[in-house]
């Protein structure tokens, strides 16, 4: 059963994107792993998976973003504070952290690919003394679609991550680096032996990988978070399998080695 | 526990379904204008132990086409799952097989007790094939799988039936009938006549499970895939029928008042154009099994290839509905296999 949710915090950030910040009308605090998922729903409206976009160093609450694409994620984001949504999970498998600790780490963000990985931004943040070099490279197709302003803003001061960011398209405004996220490895060198996170749309994913195998990452060492249709959320209505895998259940997060060989992955 | 023989004369059969009927709902086969489908039952004299195949699969009395899952209004929202005392009755071995794989795979993980609430209230009777459908191909596939999950067996002799319990919860059913003890010979005829039958199949699989399975799951990127499904309509009658099929969609109703409605899941399948499709906005979409070829291979790969570590062998248990029910006659995996076989 779905056990609801206040919302305690609602902000439009784009527009088409809203951040809810959300605890628990029970009183539990929400535990669960950068990476992992939940469902939430508007009954009435149906449920969607959302990535947690918060880090679980800060328990007390959690933050979602939703993008309004369709009826359910219409429906949340109409949504305001006071108001309750109902949230299943954590769902499926998170980042490994137990890999990503003392190591070199590069975050490659395209998009909403950001809201997922900024669980695990924040996470390495608040731990930063775990973790060597943290490189973080986020890309949109235009300025407009920049999530988490703030976020950004402290990003680019801070001395604990190497932040990088592009556009496709830029406007009058942007004087920074303007093509697509392949286009940000030039500015920076990137150790074989470092742990790859990616997460973004679809057609990103090769073209990263093809920049990681160029400087000798591993494939053991990338990666990447998934997307794809999902109902159930536990590994039985059967939307989201990648030939034999269930994204809600095996990922979303992969280790690119056990599934670059499943055709149905990556086009 | 030992599972015991105990006979049943013919002129006792209704009375033992009688029987049954008092203490659950009884699911049993019944004959539906020319074919056969299971049915809740109001008299023994509907059941028709002489069914070759049934149209939807026996699953359906636990995993329902449409089930309501949560109940939400105004209040709040609660569960809606009410599972009831229920007795499927004359259940082929391969539909028991099938029902034993649903039951591993919604235990396996996460725990779907919208499933097993209904299922740990069945009884499974299981019954002798009495005439073959005539697309079968139960004999020659996944011969290693052995039928299981089911707490009774009930065999047609030449006079009478052998009625084997298997579990506790079949041995409480010997207080619903007037049964004798099973003598030697009749414990023989039964073993006689159930293993006689395996002949009688009109399709056949010349390969084992292992060979097969390798050999699909290597043709991934054939053509063939795309030649085979050319006149597919992408209709999902072959998921729909398919004992082993378990996907469902989820759906929210409200109700006329508009303040309250239901959660409900139904079933789904992956030959569906939008099984596999999400939303970009904006009118803009990915579907992640866009081509015919693609989704109709996914099915292929999922019964004969992927679950079979999981099940001990396919996920297929060769009952030839999805054969004799597809329009374009493309779904049977009897062709499809052995066509893959001489690739």
């Amino acid at each position: 059963m779905p056990r609801p949710a206040e919302i305690v915090r609602a902000k439009q950030i784009t527009a088409t994107e809203k951040h809810f910040t959300l605890k628990m009308k029970d009183g539990q605090p929400m535990s669960f792993e950068p990476g992992q998922m939940l469902e939430v729903s508007v009954f009435g409206f149906g449920e969607v998976p959302i990535g947690y976009a918060s880090s679980p160093t800060r328990t007390q609450t959690f933050d979602i973003v939703v993008r309004k694409v369709g009826r359910v994620s219409g429906a949340i984001t109409a949504l305001e504070q006071g108001q309750t949504l109902y949230v299943r999970g954590p769902l499926g498998h998170g980042f490994p952290l137990d890999k990503l600790r003392g190591h070199d780490i590069l975050i490659v963000a395209g998009g909403i690919g950001l809201c997922p990985t900024r669980s695990l931004i924040n996470y390495i943040l608040d731990r930063r003394s775990e973790f060597k070099k943290f490189t973080l490279f986020f890309g949109v197709k235009t300025p407009q679609e920049q999530l988490f302003l703030e976020d950004l803003a402290a990003w680019r001061e801070s001395k604990d991550v190497e932040y990088h960011e592009t556009v496709d398209r830029a406007d009058e405004k942007w004087k920074g680096n303007v093509g697509v996220i392949t286009t940000l490895f030039k500015k920076v060198s990137v150790d074989p032996a470092t742990r790859v996170i990616i997460c973004g749309p679809p057609v990103m994913y090769k073209f990263v990988i093809a920049e990681l195998d160029g400087i000798g990452v591993s494939r053991n060492n990338i990666y990447v978070d998934l997307e794809r249709r999902m109902k159930c959320g536990i590994g039985k209505c059967g939307h989201c399998q990648i030939n034999d895998k269930y994204v809600c259940l095996d990922g979303p997060v992969f280790c690119f080695k056990e599934i670059e060989s499943l055709e149905e992955a990556f086009r | 526990m030992n599972p015991t023989s105990h006979f049943l004369k013919e002129t006792n059969l209704d009375s033992f379904v009688e029987g049954l009927m008092k203490t659950a709902t009884v699911y049993a086969p019944v004959a539906k204008k020319n074919s056969f489908v299971f049915s809740p039952i109001s008299s023994p004299k509907e059941v028709r132990l002489d069914y070759d195949l049934t149209i939807l699969p026996p699953k359906k009395a636990i995993f329902p086409v449409h089930q309501e899952l949560v109940a939400f209004g105004p209040a709040g929202a609660s569960s809606s799952i009410k599972p009831e005392p229920r007795i499927l009755f004359g259940v082929h071995f391969y539909d028991i097989k099938a029902i034993d794989m649903l039951d591993l795979l919604f235990r396996e993980n996460n725990v779907d007790w919208n499933y097993l609430a209904q299922r740990e209230n069945t009884t499974i009777i299981g019954s002798n094939i009495q005439n073959v459908s005539k697309r079968a191909f139960w004999a020659t596939v996944g011969k290693g799988v052995k039928p299981r999950g089911h707490d009774a067996f009930i065999t047609k002799l030449k006079e009478g039936y052998l009625f084997e319990v298997l579990t506790p919860k079949g041995e409480k059913l010997l207080a619903c009938g007037k049964f004798m003890p099973a003598t030697k010979a009749q414990v023989e005829e039964a073993e006689k006549i159930n293993k006689e039958i395996l002949d009688k199949c009109p399709e056949k699989l010349s390969h084992g499970s292992h060979e097969i399975a390798a050999k699909v799951r290597a043709t991934f990127k054939s053509k063939l895939w795309d030649e085979l499904s050319r006149t597919c309509f992408s209709c999902g009658t072959c998921n729909i029928v398919c004992p082993t099929c378990y996907c469902f969609d989820v759906q929210d109703n409200w109700n006329l008042d508009q303040a309250s409605g239901q959660r409900a899941r139904a079933w789904d399948g992956c030959l569906l154009e939008d099984f596999a499709k999400v939303s970009l906005g904006a009118g803009a979409c990915e579907n992640f099994r866009e081509n015919r070829g693609q989704r109709y291979r996914h099915r292929l790969m999922r019964k004969a290839a992927y679950l079979n570590e999981k099940l001990g062998g396919p996920a297929c248990v060769g009952c030839g509905r999805c054969s004799a029910q597809c329009v374009p006659d493309i779904a049977d995996p009897v062709r499809i296999i052995e066509t893959i076989m001489e690739s």
